[in-house]
């Protein structure tokens, strides 16, 4: 008898197969959008942002982690953390990749991309979120080549590249403070990106750029913690220091109470006095279409339980309770790019003399759109999952010796 | 060692912070964003009598002509504003080609810059079509162009022929106060405002007279005398864009 060795398919298989699937019903929809133009999508004039909008304004606060860890271990020096942040560093990495994919989806000359890089207008919100965007993405390529570099395959394949990928771990203290300054500016910028518009009351605010920041600072970090703590339960490759983990999720949840406190006052502070378009936007919100997503999504599941089940030792040192709080988290960043993308462009204030008046429009994402979004998701979920099995991505064993090891000196201050 | 990690450490927080500053810095607007583009001797501006406005349309039908704009585009709209008295009132509503323009503050390309004569211009081939412009402009007065406009134009050669070329599908257009007119108009020695050839398509098409166009840096122009001597308003002037477009409006002792 001959036997045949069998391939047994486990359930992350089915898990890749999945993703591989969504992702190419996603890639023909990208591919007509690419094809036909916006036309395709439900997004018009009075709308001219949407779906893909919130995705990649997710994507980019989602990946927050990565400079806020390595600010974490290379400026405040808490060295344990080291191994976190390298998972953090990734995610970033597939995150921004993510938003650029979208942002490519988005606009109108896709072939024009690079304009956004050439020419320069300062005085742009935008063009100052594209600056940091790609100079980010440098940092984060720089910071994850060492990930790559010591992956088993690269070694024994390439050594001498990956000898040289491994060896910009010199360079980490550098790039996180890079990052650290790119990542402020342009988290921040993203939300001054709608809070710098007079033409829509309720975006016109300082607070929007903390907001942005602030929801980053707390979803990007839960987003890690996430998904180690998933790939810790599923997949053998992944070894998972709990207690390591611990201080991160109390940092989350205190996070997320500052986080409510300042989304309290910036809702709040908005009931007092009527001003056209802001208070209709503001009423939407709590009473309107977007009331659910507001009270329920953002507030509620996205910020208020999490809070408690990441504070309350009892429930923080529940594994099921944990996983839920933060994918509550995640989605409540999420939420809350909705909201203030939407609130802003569902209500119209007409410029008639003698009677500012404002009229409603409505919006929901077409197939195409959805489709070619989560196409863009399952492409993150896929790297992940990939970076997981094969790169060693969520290792927490015998890091102290690893950053030891290379200390950094700036020349000049010996 | 350990007194050289935290000099490191100083330094670098003194690096961060700088960083963050100087980004800062950069996006603040030093100068007026008027007086970008070289110097003109010129400020167009625009005067709309709403007590003559009849609301006929022409002006969105010339203008769709002259500038090869589709038809599901109006880059020169004409809103009803209501009633007074009796009288139904018009509000026709081109670009409004504000001083302080939040489009041009808001394009990352510079696609949407003024020009030194205040005109605020599309630069169709840097638009990369994000959109932020439509987004910041509080007069509605952007159009993308979700599908490309093929085929003849309805309103060719009817209402006019067309004097640009037809913008290409995926960047957002607005009207220009017809700079093509007013630049070759000059060129042959023609006085914009004054000449029909040198002045803006709707201008001209206006049936009744509701449309005047001039130099605002002149006082002895037509829209200088206008605004000097009738009470006029602009669009959310409380927004403080300080559009270029005036409105004299309707009176009761003008429609009885």
């Amino acid at each position: 008898m001959i036997t045949i060795k069998r391939f047994t398919v486990q359930p992350v298989h089915l898990w890749i197969a999945l993703l591989l699937l969504v992702l190419a019903v996603g890639t023909v929809a990208y591919g007509i959008v690419m094809v036909k133009g916006l036309s395709v999508t439900n997004l018009s004039d009075l709308v001219p942002w949407g779906l893909w909008i919130t995705i990649d304004l997710s994507a980019i606060a989602l990946s927050a982690g990565a400079f806020t860890l390595c600010a974490v271990v290379y400026l405040l020096g808490l060295k344990q953390y080291e191994p976190v942040a390298r998972t953090a560093t990734f995610i970033g990495l597939i995150g921004y990749s993510m938003a650029l994919l979208t942002l490519l989806l988005d606009i109108g000359r896709p072939d024009r991309f690079w304009h956004a890089i050439v020419y320069w207008n300062t005085h742009s919100l935008l063009w100052e979120v594209s600056m940091c965007l790609t100079l980010y993405l440098c940092v984060l390529l720089l910071e994850t080549a060492p990930l790559f570099g010591r992956a088993e395959w690269m070694q024994t394949r390439f050594p001498w590249i990956s000898n040289k990928m491994m060896s910009i771990h010199h360079l980490a203290p550098f790039l996180a403070l890079l990052g650290l300054g790119l990542s402020m500016l342009h988290q921040s910028s993203l939300g001054a990106t709608y809070g710098v518009l007079i033409a829509r009351p309720i975006w016109y605010k300082p607070g929007l750029s903390v907001l942005f920041m602030f929801s980053a600072m707390v979803g990007g970090p839960a987003l890690m913690v996430l998904i180690t703590k998933v790939s810790g339960r599923l997949s053998p490759r992944a070894k998972v220091d709990d207690t390591l983990l611990e201080k991160i999720t109390l940092f989350i949840g205190w996070g997320l109470v500052g986080y409510i406190y300042f989304r309290f006052w910036d809702a709040f502070s908005m009931t007092y006095t009527y001003e056209p378009g802001r208070s209709e936007a503001l009423s939407m919100m709590t009473s309107g279409p977007l009331a659910f997503n507001f009270l329920v999504g953002e507030m509620l599941l996205g910020a208020i339980i999490p809070a408690i089940l990441l504070l309350v030792p009892r429930f923080r040192k529940s594994w099921i309770a944990q996983v839920v709080a933060l994918t509550l988290v995640v989605g409540g960043v999420v939420a809350y790019r909705w909201d203030v993308n939407m609130s802003g462009l569902l209500v119209i204030l007409t410029y008639l003399p003698q009677e500012i008046t404002t009229i409603y429009t409505t919006y929901f994402p077409s197939m195409i759109e959805i489709l070619s979004g989560l196409g863009v998701v399952a492409y993150g979920a896929l790297a992940i999952t990939l970076g997981v099995r094969y790169l060693n991505l969520i290792d927490h064993r015998g890091t102290e010796k690893e950053v030891v090891e290379s200390p950094v000196i700036i020349a000049g201050t010996d | 060692m350990e007194e050289k990690t935290i000099q490191r450490r100083d330094f670098l927080k003194f690096l961060a912070f700088g960083s963050v500053v100087a980004g800062g810095l950069r996006l603040t607007r030093l100068t007026s964003a008027s007086e970008t583009g070289g110097s003109s001797p010129y400020r167009w501006g625009m005067v709309i009598d709403q007590a003559k406005c009849t609301g006929c349309g022409h002006c969105t039908l010339t203008c769709r002509a002259h500038n090869d704009v589709a038809p599901e585009i109006s880059w020169n709209r004409v809103l009803d504003a209501g009633k007074i008295g009796d009288q139904q009132v018009y509000l026709p509503r081109p670009c409004m080609h504000c001083e302080e323009a939040p489009c041009v503050d808001a394009c990352m390309v510079g696609a949407s810059y003024h020009r030194a004569d205040g005109i605020v211009m599309m630069d169709y081939d840097k638009c990369i079509g994000c959109r932020y412009c439509e987004v910041a402009c509080p007069y509605g007065a952007r159009a993308f162009n979700w599908e490309s406009f093929t085929g003849p134009n309805p309103a060719v050669p009817e209402w006019g022929q067309p004097e640009v070329p037809r913008r290409p599908r995926g960047v957002v257009e607005k009207c220009s106060f017809c700079y093509q007119r007013i630049d070759r108009g000059l060129k042959l020695g023609l006085k914009p405002g004054v000449d029909e050839e040198a002045t803006p398509a709707c201008v001209v098409a206006c049936p009744i007279g509701a449309r005047n166009f001039g130099d605002l840096n002149d006082p002895e122009s037509e829209v200088s005398i206008l605004i000097k001597d009738n009470p006029y308003f602009q669009l959310r002037e409380d927004l403080g864009t300080s559009p270029r477009v005036y409105y004299l409006p309707t009176r009761e002792e003008v429609t009885t």
